[in-house]
């Protein structure tokens, strides 16, 4: 019995040894917070894909689990529980901030690692094509006069902060409406129920390559390189500055020198035409940060969230 | 219309080319297999095969993903008419009739029944997107929170019809449904509703554990409680070639209008985004029932009540692939699951997609041409060998359902609520079975109520708090008229009853 536990240390102690000498030894566990075909997914697969293609990750094996449910709270929490774990990575995306801000989570932005901002989610204000609105200008005008109707998805997420900064600096009063899913959102505006709706750039771009949907407005500080005709809120005269960030973080606690590896990898990624590829199909800024310049901007982030989610009294 | 012609030979002949051929069975296979183990949905299937496409063609592609979609239609109804557990909120209307069938030894027809109007519908479904897609995807347009509203109330007045032999236990089978879909996230406020801090209840309770519970445990209860397990097995050795598989003539010959309705009223329901499948599988049973001289003989075995639901379900599968193609705009988690994968393979959903690529749209609707006489076929000639299961002694076949639904229920989201809640509902499932309460009113409130609530506060909202949206917009309008048409109707029976 005590030569088997004997055994069973030094093993542990080998590996403990490796461990500090290479990384990776071990195969890593990519967790994805929300349910599979989603924007989140398919970032994190894309990422996934290219180190598999690429051998960024040694020959150990990257499985990638989806964990969804209770607006990312679920696999996210899962994740922050690992603490120290240098083999469990995850993606970030907007309820990565709200989640915790408008519901009782054991988790903030702060219990994670940042590693890298990879890209920004910035949003569209999108009206009919068959509308009398050409300029964000004539529907500010408009909106002084008559209650608009703006449809976002989501009681608490980005859209209804997008939607609530251009309210604030344009002055104006408006009903906001959410939807439980983006497919419910197009059909608000399709059925002109709806006079706007916010909305990630790659859930309307077809209705607007159609010809049925005009945007108005880009959320991000500059335009987009995919969409370069599309003006920018700021441009417009109107402080609207807001955008998703798709980035990777890890438990908290991991070492330094893992942290630095993860950087040095992703730089590879994001510098593969596939990951250009990625970008452009699904109409994303690719803007990078690394390490703690992006844990500066979770922060900044986070305020500008509960600012503006307190300002609607959504924070219960 | 030469031009549809056209479109559709060139769509059948790249769904002929061998590589399309293989991953086409390849995907109706799967799709068959996921839908018979219960919990596993197609969404879940679809989504853990999109990695495999991704070195495919987008043609090959969506050709796979689309014959697990509806492959695993014919496969969900299979668990509900041998085991009276649906794994799909679309196949709950099947149970209703289709286990009756298998009660009275008639598995056989009832699963080749199954089959024939699963085509049937499925057929019709497609040719039906080839005539009309265009004219049918400004029609789901123009369907907003007050037209939705509208559809979902209707399908919830329906409901009555499938409550068995109580109203009144009907009606409390469905409130208590409705009590369970206020759990979690309120869509509209954002504020949490009976989550108890648990992260776990955020996003609702989701209705699969449920349907298990009630129909699959609740079944398996009653049985032991019945003392089924202690009958020796019955031996029923049936082939292709034995009398007793086939349906009899009379079986096609009673419900020969039956699948006609229920393919028209299955794809109009698909077409609209939403639980399309699920309300149109309700609403043809109900119209089936209505229209019928022997309305009584409906949930004891009626092949009719078996036939207009699968119908409906499968030409409303066929239908969801309109607003999906055309306005890039998914009906349900399943075809949803789908749009992801286009957007993977750089491909954008909506108006342009045809246009823009020709031969993915004909070849996808080519290949649901062949697909579905594959399915019939393959069902056909499996069909003997579920049935052999019924064969399996009762006392065996408990712990391997049993095994079965747990394993399914904890793998969907690998959540230990969801497993409590799969037994909890099952105890309370055989309850309802003994004191006549209805589980499918219950299951299918559980899906509808919360859709009806959005769509319902969405209206007011978008309508400054005040009911006349439901009739200032012009098809909300129409269906406003419909449910009072409905009222009126029931009252005027009402009154001359009264009167007699």
């Amino acid at each position: 019995m005590s030569r088997v536990l004997l055994v069973l240390v030094l093993a542990f102690a080998w590996i403990d040894a490796d461990a500090d000498s290479a990384y990776p030894v071990r195969p890593l566990t990519y967790t994805v917070a929300f349910g599979p075909g989603g924007g989140n997914d398919l970032m994190s697969r894309t990422v996934v894909d290219i180190i598999r293609q690429y051998e960024l990750y040694g020959d150990q094996h990257v499985r990638v689990e989806n964990r969804p449910g209770g607006s990312g709270a679920i696999g996210y929490g899962r994740v922050a529980r690992q603490a120290g774990n240098a083999y469990v990575i995850t993606s970030t995306s907007g309820s990565f901030l709200t989640t915790p801000i408008v519901s009782e989570t054991s988790w903030i932005y702060r219990d994670f690692t940042p590693i890298a901002l990879l890209a920004l989610d910035a949003m569209f204000l999108v009206v009919r094509t068959d509308s009398p609105f050409v300029s964000i200008d004539q529907f500010v005008a408009r909106a002084r006069q008559s209650d608009m109707k703006i449809g976002g998805t989501g009681a608490t997420g980005p859209d209804r902060v997008v939607a609530g900064l251009f309210a604030e600096s344009a002055g104006i009063e408006f009903t906001y409406v959410p939807f439980q899913n983006g497919s419910g959102l197009l059909t608000g505006l399709t059925s002109s129920s709806l006079h706007a709706l916010v909305s990630n750039p790659s859930e309307v771009m077809g209705q607007v390559a159609a010809g049925n949907f005009r945007v108005l407005a880009y959320s991000a500080d500059s335009r987009s390189t995919v969409y370069p005709e599309v003006p920018t809120f700021v441009e417009q005269g109107y402080e609207v500055e807001f955008a998703v960030p798709r980035g990777i973080v890890m438990p908290a606690g991991i070492p330094a020198d893992v942290r630095d590896w993860w950087i040095a990898v992703l730089k590879k990624v994001v510098a593969t035409p596939e990951w250009k590829n990625y970008l452009e199909t699904r109409g994303l800024s690719g803007a990078v940060l690394w390490g703690d310049d992006f844990g500066d901007y979770l922060g900044r982030t986070d305020s500008e969230y509960r600012r503006i989610l307190n300002s609607f009294g959504s924070i219960h | 219309m030469e031009d549809l012609f056209a479109n559709l030979a060139s769509g059948l002949a790249l769904a002929l080319s061998l590589e399309n051929l293989v991953f086409l069975v390849v995907g109706v296979c799967v799709g068959m297999l996921v839908g018979l183990f219960p919990g596993f949905g197609p969404a879940a299937g679809i989504a853990i095969l999109i990695p495999m496409t991704l070195g495919l063609e987008p043609t090959t592609g969506i050709i796979l993903l689309a014959g697990i979609y509806y492959g695993a239609m014919y496969g969900g109804t299979i668990t509900s008419i041998l085991i009276n557990t649906p794994g799909e909120s679309a196949t709950v209307a099947s149970t209703l009739d289709g286990y009756p069938m298998t009660q009275a030894g008639r598995a056989g027809p009832a699963l080749v029944m199954q089959a024939v109007a699963s085509f049937v519908g499925g057929a019709v479904g497609v040719v039906l997107i080839c005539a009309f897609a265009p004219a049918l995807s400004s029609f789901a347009a123009s369907f907003g929170p007050s037209e939705y509203f509208l559809i979902v109330f209707l399908g919830l007045l329906l409901l009555a019809t499938l409550m068995g032999d109580s109203l009144l236990k009907g009606i409390i089978s469905a409130l208590f449904g409705f009590a369970i879909s206020t759990v979690g996230v309120d869509v509209i406020s954002g504020a949490q509703r009976f989550t108890f801090g648990s992260p776990e209840l955020i996003d609702g309770i989701y209705f699969v554990p449920v349907a298990i519970g009630l129909f699959g445990i609740g079944e398996l209860l009653n049985c032991i409680y019945t003392g089924e397990h202690k009958k020796a097995a019955k031996r029923i050795s049936v082939t292709i070639f034995s009398r007793a598989f086939w349906p009899r003539a009379g079986d096609f010959r009673i419900s020969r209008f039956t699948f006609a309705r229920g393919s028209l009223i299955g794809f109009i329901a698909g077409v609209l985004p939403g639980s399309g499948a699920t309300i149109g599988s309700i609403l043809a049973y109900s119209v089936e029932k209505r229209v019928a001289r022997d309305p009584g003989e409906f949930g004891k075995g009626d092949i009719r009540g078996l036939v207009a639901p699968e119908a409906a379900n499968n030409a409303a599968s066929a239908g969801a692939m309109v607003p999906l193609i055309s306005l890039g705009i998914p009906g349900s988690g399943a075809t949803a699951v789908l749009l992801g994968a286009l957007l993977m393979w750089g491909l954008q959903p909506g108006p342009m997609l045809i246009v823009d690529n020709p031969d993915f749209v004909w070849g996808l609707i080519g290949s649901m041409y062949l697909g579905n006489l594959m399915l019939v076929v393959m069902s056909v000639v499996a069909i003997p060998l579920f049935i052999k299961f019924l064969d399996v002694p009762y006392r065996l076949v408990v712990p391997v359902i049993v095994t079965l639904c747990i394993v399914g229920t904890f793998a969907l989201h690998s959540s230990m609520i969801e497993t409590w809640i799969l037994l909890a509902t099952g105890l309370l499932g055989f309850g309802m079975k003994r004191f006549g309460y209805s589980p499918a009113a219950t299951v299918l409130a559980v899906v509808l109520g919360g859709m009806a609530e959005n769509a319902f506060l969405q209206s007011l909202l978008i309508g400054d708090g005040s009911l006349r949206i439901f009739i200032t917009r012009p098809i909300s309008l129409a269906l406003t008229a419909v449910v009072a048409a409905i009222f009126a109707a029931a009252a005027l029976v009402r009154l001359r009853a009264l009167r007699r």
